[in-house]
Order: C-alpha cells, then structure tokens, then sequence
C-alpha cells in the first residue's frame, strides 16, 4: 500500500491553465474520489498520477518516490478506463494478461494471477471470450481484473461506470466498494456522479476550474461545505441559496442569522411544508414533482426565488396553494458575500 | 395470386432483369476465354462463344512464343514484394502522422496529398532519368520503388492514417499503461485492430501493381523481366499486328490469380473499394 502526494501540481494545455497548483495528500489505503462538473480537470489530474499526461510543474510522488519523470507503466499503479479500454483483438485472459506478459513474467505466474483475479472478480467463465462479447457489466469488470493482476499500488479510475446503465451502476458501486474492503490498496476515483463519490470515498476531493474548492469526507462535505459551490455540488437536489436581501421571512429566522451573512443555505431534503401563516418563509407553490416516495415541490417566493422542498409521503399541497415552509435552524447554512461559509454561533 | 406466387414471381422478374443487366458486363469475358480456344480467322467471324473447333494448342504456343512462367511469376512476386512494402510503409507512416504530435504534422500531409494531384505521366520522365542515372534500368527496382513510394503509396498512408484516427485513443493509453512502447502499441496493438483498413490496402495495392503497365514499358526491356501487362501486349506477328488467339489466352491466364483473389475476398475488396472511394 502507498500513499501518493502533490505539491503545487499545475498543468497547461497551450496557453490554457487546467489545472493551477493542487496540494493533496492521498493516505496508505484510502478510497479517494476526485468530484467536479465537466472540464474542472479531475480527469487530467488522474491522467498527470498515472504518467499519461506530463506535469508542467510540482511534484508527484507515489509513496517516497517522486514520479514526475518515470514513465506510466513503472509508477506502479494501474488504470480503468471510462470505456474499458479493452483489446478488441484479444481474448479476455489475454486481455487480462497482457501487461504481465509485456512485463515478461512467467506464463504460469501469468495464468495464476490471472486466474486468482478472475475469480475475485467472478469472470472464470469469460476468460475464453472476445470483449465483443460481453456486456457492459462484464467488460468493466475485466478492465477492472486487468487492472487487479498487476498488483498495483494505487488503482485508478477514470469514470469507470458512467457507460453503465443506472441499475448495473448501483450494483458495480457495491462491488467496488467491497473490492475495496477486500484489497484495502490505495484508489483514486475519478466522477461527476456526487451520489458515487458520496457513497464510495473516505475522501472527496471537490475540484473546481483547476483548484481544489475543498477536501473532506463525504459527512464533512455535505455537513460543513467550505462554500456556496461545494455546498450546491453535494447533495441532491441541490441545496437552495437565498439571498438574505429581500428576503422577507419570520422575525425569529432573520435575528438569529451570524454576522456578515449574505445568503442562506438550505438543503431540500432539510425544509418541511408548513401551514401558510406558521412558517419561517412563505410562498406559492409553483410546480410539483412526484418522485414516488414523495414530491419535490417549488415553492416560488414573494421575491421570485424558487425554492426546491423535497417532501416525503404521499400528500403534497395544490398548486398554486401559499405554503409556509420550515426548517430546523441546526441544518441552516450561512456564507458571506464572497460566498464563502460562515459558521453559526 | 397468393403472397407466395406473388413473391415467386417478383423474385424472378428479379433476376431476370439482373441477368439481362449483367450481360453486357459478363458477354466479353466470356469471349475472352472462348476466343483463347480459337484460331486467329474465327475470332472475327461470327461472335459466337463456343469455338468450332478447340484449339488447346493456343496455351503451350503463349509458353514457347516468349518465357510466359517467368513473366506471369515476374508480376507475382513483384505484385507480393509491392503489397508487403506498401503495408509496412503506409501503416507505419499512417500511424506516425495520425498519432505522433509534431511540428507541421498536418502540413506533411497535405504536401503528400497534394503529390496525388500530379499525374503519372508527368513524374514518369524525370523518374526515368533518375533510375538510369541510378543504373537501375532494366530491372525490377523500379516497378517496386514507385509503388512504394509513389502516388499509390501516399494514397495507402493516407487510408491507414484515418483509420489510425478512428482508433479509440484509450486503448493505446491503457497499452502505454502496460508498458508497451510507442513501437509495440503500432505493432501488437494498432496493426492487429486495423485488419479491415490493412485488407484493403493490401487488395487495392496487389490490384495495382498487378495492373501496372506503364512503368513495365519504360523501365523493363528484357523479355525475361517483362511483367504480364507487358507481355500481353507483345504476342504480335512480325508487322507489329496483334495476335490475338495468343493475347486472348494469355489474358485469360493472367485474370486467373485476381479471379482467385476476387472469389476469396469479395467481401473485403467491396469494402475496399469503398473505404478508399477508388473505382474497382
């Protein structure tokens, strides 16, 4: 097991700045998943770890050894890609195989590590087809067992579920997850799904525009978010951000908010519909979305703020109704001008 | 009528307006190889396809007029050494220019294609010059170097280029993670994922050097070197007049291996000829 360290990681495509100076420290073991919308650079810092992309500047080091020159394949660490990356031409043994035979090991060494992976990953009875012939399932759970003969020291993944359809994800999630358990080698996961990253990290990394917005485990983040950004990134749906300007609301939910806050956060899942006249706001509700174990309402405020209400149970206010809508002040969340978070006292 | 009388019926009007279509195609080749059976007098007679009397005599007469074997293997190796060639160069340079990033990639391959909008006749004199000044006139250096590295041989570079480009990328990183080097990913990997591009490339290329005739007529004077093109065209009677009961059986011989090679591979030379917008 090894941990992998960054030092001020900064990458340039051209003239473009993607990813602009990461400090992160990823432990002995750990379940690290990097998590940000599309074109943030969490694949490209994933590509910079395995030696796939160069690193214009910092330093990479894979347990003491520092790794920025040394090629891919002897940085000890093995990847699975979005879309397999499987060899068409090549049986799934010899897919599996192929880079302990590149390494020259033994074939019987080869057939051994192949087998035991194999039968970790309950493939024994693909290991005589072509990738064309397997599902999606199947195929990700060989790229996944070509990655496991190696050995590696640190596993990476680069959205390995995203081909998947919804069904096969949960259930690849939970494989990965006790792969994990099992192998207790240090991983590090790349995804735009912050229901994955919740799920199977002890660390997520949020990363935004080439920085690191914050890192915490997933409790943390969804918990304490450093900002307005990670705050609506974790959770779903989203959290509601009001604005505290204009904001017309009950006296006892304006006098407790901390000094210097400029907007409230609220998650949806955290506000409950109360009779019009006893809530701490109040509004129209606007639309209603059945989600079969309850309705997630907008309720759209006097200011015209819509805010999302994820409410359980069958019964949900008509639309066009006033409602009033409360919320415990413990799952209140304040941030300051610059959007950043203010703790309450 | 029923549905089935019905389908029988269309079926046959089918094929008979096919069948109708495809004589004129078929008419020819099939007088080709009748009028190898015949005399000389008879093939201007009446165009009928079964010859009077049988005159098998025609085929040992190609062998004793001029050294046919030789020729007929002359075209076959030259044809085999052009088709390998081709498909180390052009697979090998197609790979480098789709995925090797370096300055002017793009611009190299725009200043090869350009070479395409040249034609033959235009190049075949300085060529000449340059293979004798090279003393390589009268052999077969020539018949293979231009293929090689002529027009056909950038148009075969190109055709492995964009197939190049349609490979998946991850799969050469996930090779490069594997520890293959640049060299191993175009071997072990990208050749054995191109079969179809190389298939084609291969027919196309044996097609064409099979065909070639003007640099056979420039470049060879020896009967022993002459390759089938060429030495068709030389069974003549000493007025330079064709002689063509001996043409038209050594024709039919010479269409024997492409015949062979159409019949094996039908499937892959249509999808050649489609993948590389060239007329079969």
């Amino acid at each position: 097991m090894t941990s992998v360290t960054l030092k001020d990681i900064k990458k340039r495509f051209g003239g473009v700045d993607v990813i602009r100076g990461i400090d992160l420290h990823v432990e002995d073991g750990e379940f690290t998943v990097f998590v940000g919308p599309s074109g943030c650079g969490k694949s490209t810092l994933l590509r910079m770890i395995s030696g796939l992309e160069d690193i214009t500047s910092g330093t990479l080091a894979i347990g003491e050894q520092t790794m920025n020159e040394v090629s891919a394949a002897k940085r000890g660490v093995a990847m699975v890609f979005q879309s397999y990356a499987l060899y068409p031409h090549l049986k799934v043994r010899e897919n599996m195989g192929f880079g302990l035979k590149v390494r020259k090991l033994e074939k019987a060494e080869i057939a051994r590590r192949v087998n035991e992976a194999a039968a970790t990953l309950k493939i024994d009875d693909l290991l005589d087809r072509y990738p064309r012939e397997l599902s999606g399932g199947q195929r990700q759970r060989v790229a996944i067992g070509r990655a496991i003969v190696g050995n590696p020291d640190v596993f990476l993944f680069d959205e390995p579920l995203s081909n998947l359809d919804a069904e096969l994800r949960v259930h690849m999630r939970s494989e990965l997850a006790s792969l994990h358990r099992r192998l207790r080698t240090t991983m590090i996961y790349v995804t735009h799904d912050q229901i994955e990253a919740m799920t199977l990290a002890d660390k997520i990394v949020v990363l935004n525009q080439g920085r690191i917005e914050q890192v915490g485990t997933p409790r943390e983040l969804y918990t304490r978010p450093r900002n307005v950004f990670v705050a609506q990134f974790i959770g779903s749906p989203k959290m509601n951000i009001l604005p505290v300007a204009g904001l017309q609301a009950s006296s006892r939910f304006i006098e407790h908010l901390p000094e210097g806050a400029s907007c409230i956060g609220m998650r949806p899942e955290h506000l409950t519909i109360v009779d019009a006249s006893h809530g701490m706001l109040k509004g129209r509700l606007t639309l209603s979305e059945y989600t079969g174990a309850g309705s997630l309402l907008h309720v759209s405020l006097p200011d015209g703020t819509v805010c999302l209400v994820l409410q359980n149970g069958p019964s949900a206010p008509k639309i066009d109704d006033e409602v009033g809508i409360d919320i415990s002040r413990d799952d209140m969340h304040y941030f300051d001008a610059e959007y950043r978070a203010i703790r309450a006292n | 009528m029923t549905r089935r009388t019905r389908q029988a019926v269309y079926r046959t009007c089918w094929i008979l307006a096919l069948s109708a279509v495809a004589i004129p195609f078929v008419f020819p080749f099939l007088w080709m190889i009748s009028s190898g059976f015949k005399s000389a007098n008879e093939i201007f007679g009446q165009p009928n396809l079964i010859p009077s009397v049988w005159h098998w005599e025609n085929f040992a007469e190609i062998f004793r007029y001029q050294p046919f074997a030789r020729q007929y293997f002359n075209s076959i190796y030259i044809a085999i050494v052009v088709t390998l060639l081709v498909l180390v160069f052009s697979s090998l340079a197609g790979y480098a220019l789709a995925r090797i990033r370096f300055a002017g990639s793009a611009l190299l391959m725009l200043f090869l294609l350009s070479a395409l909008m040249v034609p033959e006749e235009v190049t075949i004199i300085p060529n000449f010059f340059l293979f004798k000044w090279l003393g390589l006139m009268d052999t077969h250096v020539p018949l293979i170097v231009l293929p090689v590295f002529g027009s056909h041989g950038i148009m075969a570079t190109f055709l492995m280029r964009q197939y190049f480009l349609a490979l998946p990328k991850e799969i050469e990183e996930a090779a490069t993670m594997d520890g293959l080097s640049r060299f191993g990913i175009w071997m072990r990997i990208a050749l054995p994922m191109s079969r179809p591009a190389l298939a084609a490339v291969a027919i196309i290329t044996f097609l064409f050097s099979w065909n070639l005739f003007l640099e056979p007529l420039v470049f060879v004077n020896s009967l022993n070197l002459f390759t089938l093109p060429l030495a068709l065209s030389n069974f003549t009677d000493p007025y330079g007049l064709p002689l063509w009961h001996l043409q038209l059986a050594a024709t039919s011989l010479a269409v024997i291996p492409i015949l062979l090679v159409y019949i094996i591979a039908q499937r892959q030379i249509i999808e050649s000829f489609a993948m590389s917008g060239v007329k079969g």
